[in-house]
């Protein structure tokens, strides 16, 4: 293996009292205190974090906001944590995952060249039913996600449950949800708003002040049927907390995120969130030590090219292939023009992030870039008639369709405006 | 590295696969997923179902007006069990059914 390439560095000096040190598969890794792991791996260079089920090829941090599964690794004992979003602290002992053999040597590599034409898992090795058994035990020891996590540090003694019982719920604390939130405060209401993120990142995530009231969970069901939601705690910070939240209204905020571009090679380590790579940056105190190719669409495509100094911004219909091995190191357009680079940051129109809002019950219509939250002209969310509705529900900013951060923000707050009216018209 | 391209990187599905899974006349959302392990891995589809419905769409296969995604089942953020299990009556299941929820008030 030769010596990793940095990808990112420090935009200043790291101050003494902030320098902590990451130990990655044993090797002493520079971070600062509380910053989001993966950008000290990114700064160190480090992209192995797992192996692709199949053909086995090398990924990396991807999405770098909470959404992928590529940054999964183990950290102090605990499997399938996102690097993204685990915060670093000293002596943080983090592992690569789906790994099989030596460090850099994983011999199960080589099936992504043998495969060449595709594996179809319908039919490999299926029969004789000798060699089926052979294969299903190999596959088994080969891949799969962590192992069980440490008895040591395992949070299970002292987890609690937390019963909530807020006026209104607003989950997302990003451009939409903060605003709603500040102004249904500053009416006076009982509002618990609930963001998976840790508060340096929302504090750079979108405009706007935070509201008083936020809790720190990842909102993982409702149940409309029980006249629940419920959230759980980061699994890195103690105590292990689930709560369960019974509201009158909700308010979903819970916004946009990126889908893949199918590009070739789209998969390579370096190639990440042009969205979720400025975050970062925003929040590390980094910036790029590589060139940088954005591949975009749509007008905010030129803007986050210039917010990362990138070498070139081109659209998806441009490329004819992304180029590396362990980690990304070009970009081939049409016409033959390589672009040569060590990151690909991937600038799609987000998606709404729908799943919370579909298990409520809400109708999503699909706008070409996702499947947005329908509402009438005040937020207030259409729902399936089968569905109880224990509460009534709203939707505001990108759920409703990508808008960005500032009409995002404003339409947070108008839908907080039409929320309060219809609660005070209930009183 | 071999030249491929991914819709689905959580199960490796790639656009060679999808197009597979449209000659069998595989042609919906759901049937996909079932066909090629799509949108089941860690992201639960995060990443994959909208270029799968773009890709639809554009073949004529899906109507905009129409195509839906498929089912999201809880948890739709990571949870451990450790934090499941910390539960108390009546969110623990069948044996306190006959209890009112507003008592957990």
């Amino acid at each position: 293996m030769s010596k990793p390439r940095p990808l990112l560095e420090l935009a200043s000096p790291l101050p003494a009292d902030e320098a902590v040190t990451l130990e990655f598969d044993g090797a002493p890794i520079p971070a600062r205190a509380g910053e989001p792991v993966s950008a000290a791996l990114l700064r160190a260079g480090v992209l192995a974090t797992t192996r692709s089920p199949k053909y086995r090829r090398p990924r990396g941090p991807y999405c770098l906001r909470g959404e992928c599964g590529s940054c999964q690794v183990r950290i102090a004992g605990q499997p399938n944590l996102r690097a993204c979003t685990a915060l670093a602290r000293d002596r943080l002992a983090i592992t690569p995952q789906n790994r099989w053999g030596p460090r850099g040597l994983d011999p199960t590599g080589l099936i992504d060249q043998v495969f060449r034409g595709g594996i179809d898992h319908h039919h490999l090795v299926v029969r004789p039913r000798i060699a089926n058994a052979v294969m299903q035990k190999v596959a088994r020891t080969m891949t799969g996600f962590g192992t069980l996590p440490d008895p040591a540090t395992s949070a299970a003694a002292e987890a609690r449950q937390v019963v909530h019982t807020p006026t209104v719920l607003v989950v997302g604390a990003g451009a939409a949800g903060r605003r709603a939130a500040r102004h249904l405060e500053a009416a006076g209401v009982d509002v618990l708003c609930v963001d998976r993120r840790d508060r340096a990142t929302l504090e750079v995530a979108a405009p706007g002040p935070l509201p008083a009231e936020l809790l720190r969970a990842g909102v993982f069901a409702a149940y409309p049927h029980e006249g629940l939601w419920t959230a759980a705690s980061d699994p890195l910070e103690a105590p292990l907390e689930l709560h369960t939240i019974h509201p009158r209204a909700v308010l979903l905020a819970t916004g946009a995120r990126d889908p893949l571009l199918p590009l070739a090679n789209n998969d390579l380590p370096g190639v990440v969130s042009a969205r979720g790579l400025h975050l970062l940056l925003t929040r590390s105190g980094s910036r790029p030590a590589v060139p940088v190719v954005v591949i975009g669409e749509g007008d905010e495509a030129a803007i986050l090219g210039e917010a990362l100094g990138a070498a070139a911004v081109v659209g998806p219909e441009e490329v004819v292939e992304i180029h590396g091995g362990d980690a990304v190191d070009g970009v081939t357009l049409k016409g033959g023009r390589r672009i040569a680079c060590g990151l690909v940051a991937l600038a799609p129109i987000p998606a709404p992030t729908h799943e919370l809002a579909a298990q409520a019950g809400i109708t999503l219509r699909f706008d070409g870039h996702g499947f947005a939250a329908t509402s009438d002209e005040r937020g207030r969310a259409i729902v399936d008639p089968a569905m109880p509705q224990p509460w009534t529900l709203w939707v505001a900013g990108d759920l409703r369709g990508y808008m960005g951060p500032t009409a995002a923000a404003a339409d947070g707050e108008a839908v907080a405006a039409a929320l309060l009216e219809s609660l005070e018209g209930a009183r | 590295m071999t030249r491929r391209v991914f819709v689905c990187r959580c199960e490796d599905v790639t656009l060679d696969e999808i197009d597979h899974a449209i000659a069998r006349e595989l042609t919906t959302i759901e049937e996909i997923k079932r066909y090629t392990g799509l949108g089941t891995g860690p992201c639960q589809g995060r990443e994959c179902m909208v270029p799968l419905a773009r890709l639809l769409c554009e073949r004529g296969l899906a109507e905009p007006a129409t195509v839906q995604p498929f089912t999201a089942r809880p948890p739709t953020e990571p949870v451990t069990f450790a934090a499941l299990a910390s539960a108390q009556p009546p969110y623990t299941g069948a044996a306190d059914d006959d209890k009112d929820p507003e008592a957990a008030r």
